[in-house]
């Protein structure tokens, strides 16, 4: 019997199974933001102009071979020579313009688009077969890196409406996409650059963890990029690599106690962050001090990881009492379910430890669609004051995909209201190189040190399951991209 | 008969139609979709412009008159999540479901029959209290322990057969065996419990009287007679499973209709909410009145 078992999962020498946990519901390549969209199809299938190295930093050219700013607001691309799409046509700057158009098309409401092109608007001029110049209102100083997440598609892509059967330049053409079961992914013969040596991949959806990684267990799958902590149990196929997501919880700064600074303080001191690592939470999980990972450019490596000292977050709570502040309001922690593994007991032992320090703290889970309601504007009036559980992913490297949603007076999920905080994002915003590195740390000193703004608690890790029969590290990209040209058999 | 079928389509017509109802403004309550469909930090231009595109900024019994009108001419709206048609959606999952209850319910209702008829035969003997232990364990034991146990030991340990998943005949077997044994604990007693009756019948003495061949008596005379209620358990247990087998199906990655109604509830994806219920409904109906015409000819006496 195991033998007709396994021919139900026979896989060529050079063919891979990868397990996912969300099923793709399109496959569209502007929706590549989503990280299971992107998992398949970014740079497997469609390439973007430019790519962020996510181990070293800095822009790798894909695409594009080489980019220059004109002027401030200006920018000329030149693009790889001899490139092919798997239809057979060629890769000019019209296919490029068509992408960057598309993307940022309002009627397609394409994630990409809104995500990293929601306010700016380009004017795209096709100087000749591979090269074009954009020019954008406002400038915008990172728009290279910006384009590493735009997929280039062929201009004979449907203008208005998701593809289902998405063309590209990458590696990997897509082959078959049976609804529910699997997609499945074939080696292009005529890449531009180097052959991968996977032939095929085949794209499976469990959303079960723990069947996932027996998957693996069994032979029946090579890699599942995301499984449970609890299920990673196996040194020598479990990988656990930074996620690039920080979780945090939001201080609704506004609203009373939450307005005085030193209950901000004792919120923050009234956490022992020690000892969730190993316990609830994976031991490899980082004692965060602001919303972006380590490896972003702003990141601010002076601020201090809060120390756990609830005597000291009494002694502030008392001080603030003195003066009047009502500290004994109740304060409502405000979980989402499923956020990351053990959301809902990460919540309940924050409470306790808040409440040790003396703070009257209750806890409300909610699933993501309600949670939606209370993190993103407009905010439901009378809340009360809040802790709101969020986590966010940054592995883009610019600190400009954090700051203006989260600390903008006018960004959508932003609590605060500072007119330094403004001008700092706006200044940093607009400003490139070691200045705009520069700014951003000085925003995140503000942010995290002068206002406390948030309890920041951890930079996240995710856990894959690889195969034996594979050599492949996960990186801090895995979250979003799992390329499959960085697979190679032992 | 004719006149039973149309007057059952009419009561399941109202009945559907209050579910639409229902269900439509029901669903609506939960929330907004449009955070869970844009990036968080999307625009409110960005948010303004989703709602308009599918339609959510309209007044609410706006919506539910263009639905109405859209589903007399058999459009059931788009799926927000799939950018398609959500009847292409609920008509592409719902056969795994609809295969699945089948062969499920072929293999339970056979199993059911032959155990619990010979249970009876001989009630209170090893065989009767052997499969009253196995039905008790088997109605309570919860599914997804089951499945997951399941996996560990058949598809990990032993390695016979497939984890998860579709493809082979051997793909079938661990979801099946796990839908099985809920129904089959519950059907097992029903058929037990009504066979027990029928063998102490007069007419069966009387063919006992007679000489007649205790199989004959068993699975001829007795069974025939015994069989309505277990027809109705059987019908009350498929229903449950063409409304989808939620935790296997999303188990063992089935890409059937109750793992799309979860999540298409979860996403509040509304167009496939509703399609799926409609199409779930129709089926149940479908299959009751099945039922029902069955009970005319397991018993000569019912007339309609």
């Amino acid at each position: 019997m195991s033998a007709a078992v396994s021919s139900a999962y026979a896989a060529g020498e050079h063919d891979v199974r990868i397990v996912l946990n969300e099923e793709l519901d399109v496959v569209e390549p502007c929706m590549a933001a989503r990280s299971n969209v992107g998992r398949v199809i970014l740079q497997n299938v469609n390439e973007t102009l430019t790519e962020f190295d996510a181990q070293q930093g800095g822009l790798k050219p894909r695409l594009a071979t080489a980019w220059e700013q004109v002027n401030e607001s200006t920018w000329r691309f030149k693009l790889r020579e001899g490139v092919k799409f798997h239809n057979g046509e060629a890769l000019d700057a019209n296919d490029v313009k068509f992408s960057l158009e598309r993307t940022a098309d309002k009627s397609m409401i394409c994630e990409v688009g809104v995500k990293y092109f929601g306010g700016t608007e380009m004017t795209i001029n096709v100087i000749d077969d591979q090269t074009l110049e954009v020019m954008t209102s406002p400038a915008q100083p990172i728009l290279p890196l910006l384009f590493s997440t735009v997929p280039i598609v062929p201009d004979s892509t449907p203008r208005n409406e998701f593809t289902r059967a998405p063309v590209g330049t990458g590696p990997y053409s897509f082959a078959q996409w049976n609804v529910g079961q699997n997609i499945v992914l074939e080696r292009n013969g005529n890449y531009w650059g180097e052959q991968p040596v996977v032939d095929t991949a085949t794209y499976l959806f469990r959303s079960d963890s723990a069947v996932a990684a027996a998957m693996v267990q069994t032979g029946e799958a090579d890699i599942v990029p995301n499984i449970a902590v609890q299920d990673a149990t196996n040194k020598d196929t479990d990988f656990s690599y930074p996620n690039s997501e920080t979780a945090r919880l939001r201080i609704d700064v506004q609203i009373s106690p939450l307005d005085d600074r030193r209950v901000r303080e004792a919120l923050n001191l009234a956490i022992d962050r020690q000892a969730l690592r190993g316990s609830i939470l994976s031991a490899d999980v980082i004692p965060a001090t602001q919303l972006v990972v380590p490896t972003t450019s702003g990141y601010n490596k002076d601020l201090q990881v809060w120390p756990y000292d609830p005597e000291r977050a009494r002694a502030l709570l008392a001080a603030a009492k003195a003066d009047g502040v009502p500290v004994d309001a109740e304060i409502k922690m405000i979980g989402r379910t499923n956020v990351y593994p053990n959301a809902t007991e990460v919540m309940e032992a924050l409470m306790a430890m808040l409440q040790d320090a003396g703070f009257n703290a209750s806890l409300q889970m909610y699933d993501v669609a309600e949670w939606n309601g209370l993190f993103i504007k407009p905010f439901p009036e009378n809340r009360g004051p809040t802790l709101l559980q969020a986590q966010h992913d940054n592995a883009k490297g610019d600190a400009v995909f954090t700051a203006y949603g989260k600390y903008h007076s006018q960004g959508g999920q932003s609590v605060l209201d500072s007119v330094r905080v403004d001008a700092l994002i706006g200044e940093a915003t607009a400003a490139s190189g070691d200045n705009r590195t520069s700014l951003w740390q000085q925003l995140f000193a503000e942010v995290n040190d002068t206002i406390i703004a948030d309890i920041p608690l951890f930079h996240m890790v995710g856990y894959t399951r690889v195969n034996p029969r594979l050599s492949f590290k996960p990186t801090i990209a895995t979250n979003s991209e799992l390329q499959l040209s960085q697979i190679s058999f032992k | 008969m004719n006149s039973f079928i149309g007057r059952r389509s009419l009561s399941s017509g109202i009945s559907l139609i209050g579910l639409i109802v229902l269900i439509f403004f029901l669903s609506r309550l939960t929330g907004d979709p449009t955070g869970l469909y844009l990036p968080l930090d999307a625009s409110l231009e960005a948010r303004d412009n989703f709602r308009v595109v599918h339609g959510l900024n309209d007044p609410l019994i706006q919506q539910f008159g263009r639905y109405l009108v859209d589903i007399l001419q058999f459009d059931f709206g788009d799926s927000i999540r799939k950018a398609r048609p959500a009847l292409d959606v609920v008509l592409e999952a719902f056969p795994w479901t609809l295969w699945l209850a089948a062969v499920t319910m072929i293999c339970v209702t056979i199993a059911a029959i032959v155990i619990g008829s010979l249970a009876a035969f001989n009630v209170g003997g090893p065989f009767d209290r052997l499969s009253g232990m196995l039905s008790l364990a088997a109605a309570s034991a919860p599914d997804f322990w089951i499945a997951i146990l399941g996996i560990f030991f058949f598809s990990v340990y032993l390695g016979w057969v497939p984890t998860s998943g579709t493809g082979t005949l051997w793909h079938w077997v661990l979801p099946v065996s796990v839908l099985f044994i809920r129904p089959f604990g519950l059907i097992l007693q029903v058929v037990r419990g009504s066979m027990i009756n029928a063998l102490s019948s007069a007419y069966v003495k009387t063919a006992r009287a007679k000489g007649v061949r205790e199989r004959s008596i068993i699975f001829v005379h007795a069974l025939r007679n015994a069989m309505l209620p277990v027809v109705t358990v059987i019908g009350d247990q498929a229903a449950g499973m063409l409304n989808g087998a939620v935790v296997v199906e999303t188990i063992f990655g089935f890409p059937g209709i109750g793992k799309l109604m979860i999540d298409s509830i979860l996403q509040r994806d509304f167009a496939v909410v509703l399609a799926a219920i409609m199409v779930t409904a129709l089926a149940i109906f479908l299959m009751n009145l099945l039922i029902d015409l069955l009970y005319a000819v397991l018993d000569p006496r019912i007339r309609y």
